[in-house]
């Protein structure tokens, strides 16, 4: 009885990664990551993990997760509220419709796919900033935050994997 | 045989497409949500300050906790960068200290002439300041905002409009204050207007950022010629910040009235800050205690 107490336990918890580690990506996301010639930069770790998760396991990593945790994102970046979770609901769409393709390839596959995706959501993020705030927006921090960012992306997608190979591998 | 098999089938296709139009629905539902709360943000910019900052207040523990990590790196670094200049720093250090030993008799004597004066004027000296250190949790924004948020709030007696510096000078003010925390506006953020005057000249100007590290002058005379290496500091107009406060440096020249410039504190770097109350009566902040303040009173009436 007590077994089956914690073995369902153990498999919630194992359930909850995919939102858990997202979660603990956007708390690192704000922490500064102070870079030579490229100011204070900060990889979009939240995205990469919603990039991810959507395509290994969208079951236990769903629209509303990705919702939640994009309004988090706002509420922690000073960024309006609704403009990353938008852009994290439409990402999460997005590649889940194209997640038996991209999965099915090559690791660079998924790279390359990722990059589309950031540069795509900082053009959107910085093209609806700049009508909300309705003022001009240099483009060329965003653009190396977001090369940063694809650059970055195996960092923490071989973390990503390691934690899905370890926890997720039974279920 | 053929019936039993059927109806499994059936029974998966039902499953798989009222999981999708489950998936399309949640989609569209949420994509209306984001977009409404993108609205309501414009609409009601106070209700949505009071949750981003309530938030901040909640999560400020595990943000100093994930923010300790990164701080150890930057203060290693930045120890190991000391170690590698220690020569040339010494050198440095050793030719300061004698310049400083020769401005010291100069300070010396400068200081009685102006206790002297002062006495003669009848001059009233500002009380001292109240000021309030803090450690940075979190640098927010990336490239689409420059903020800051560190470890006092109300509680500690900070309050909004707070100036913040470091010892290379102005880096920003507060904006928002919650209960164990706060966030910080830097100078380089998109929204950040400050009136500045440029030492030597004294042209006035706006320092206004742009969410690059690199912030710019506006509103600039059209005859003013600025030199290399001038110095920006505060000029104290809008009551927000007082007179002199160090902001920036000019560093280039582009021609037809363009400068480069760079803030005088490495705003990537900031680790430690210090708020200040000038207790200065300008800026919408204190406007807007004002207002509430009288509102109160009068409805006492």
């Amino acid at each position: 009885m007590i077994s089956s107490v914690w073995h369902r336990l153990d498999h919630g918890a194992r359930h909850t990664l995919p939102v858990a580690t997202t979660l603990l990506c956007c708390l690192f996301g704000v922490v500064a990551w102070p870079l030579p010639y490229l100011g204070t930069v900060s990889p979009p770790l939240a995205l990469m993990a919603v990039y991810y998760w959507t395509i290994h396991r969208p079951d236990l990593f769903g629209t509303a997760a990705a919702f939640l945790i994009g309004l988090l994102n706002d509420l922690l970046n000073d960024l309006p509220p609704g403009l990353s979770a938008f852009l994290f609901v439409a990402t999460h769409e997005i590649i889940y419709r194209q997640r038996r393709f991209i999965a099915g390839h090559s690791f660079f596959m998924t790279w390359s796919g990722f990059a589309a995706t950031t540069l795509i959501c900082f053009f959107l993020e910085w093209l609806m900033l700049q009508m909300i705030h309705w003022q001009g927006i240099p483009l060329l921090p965003i653009f190396m935050q977001a090369i940063l960012a694809i650059v970055f992306f195996p960092l923490p997608c071989w973390l990503f994997i390691w934690l899905q190979r370890t926890a997720l591998s039974q279920s | 045989m053929f019936v039993r098999s059927s109806s499994k089938g059936w029974s998966r296709v039902a499953a798989i497409s009222w999981r999708g139009a489950l998936q399309r629905f949640s989609f569209v539902f949420f994509i209306v949500m984001a977009l409404l709360l993108l609205i309501l943000g414009r609409v009601q910019p106070m209700a949505v300050d009071s949750i981003r900052i309530r938030t901040i207040d909640t999560l400020a523990p595990t943000l100093d906790a994930v923010s300790r990590p990164m701080t150890l790196i930057n203060n290693t670094l930045s120890n190991m960068e000391g170690y590698f200049a220690l020569r040339q720093e010494n050198r440095k250090l050793r030719e300061a200290n004698a310049q400083l030993k020769d401005w010291q008799n100069s300070v010396a004597i400068l200081e009685k002439e102006n206790h002297e004066l002062q006495a003669l004027l009848h001059f009233k000296v500002e009380p001292n300041l109240a000021y309030i250190s803090a450690r940075v949790i979190a640098d927010t924004g990336g490239s689409f905002s420059r903020g800051l948020i560190v470890t006092a709030g109300r509680t500690d007696g900070v309050r909004e409009g707070m100036a913040a510096m470091t010892g290379d000078g102005l880096i920003g003010r507060v904006v928002e204050v919650g209960d164990w925390s706060s966030r910080i506006m830097l100078i380089t953020d998109l929204n950040s207007r400050i009136p500045v005057t440029i030492t030597g000249t004294n042209d006035r100007a706006i320092l206004a950022g742009n969410n690059s590290p690199l912030p710019k002058l506006l509103y600039l005379p059209q005859d003013a010629v600025l030199t290399i290496g001038s110095h920006i500091v505060t000029s104290g107009h809008g009551g927000v910040f007082p007179p002199n406060l160090p902001v920036g440096l000019i560093t280039a020249d582009y021609g037809h009235g363009n400068y480069g410039l760079v803030p005088t504190a490495d705003l990537g770097r900031v680790n430690y800050v210090r708020l200040v109350d000038f207790n200065l009566k300008g800026g919408i902040f204190n406007t807007i205690a004002t207002r509430v303040e009288t509102e109160g009173k009068s409805k006492k009436h």
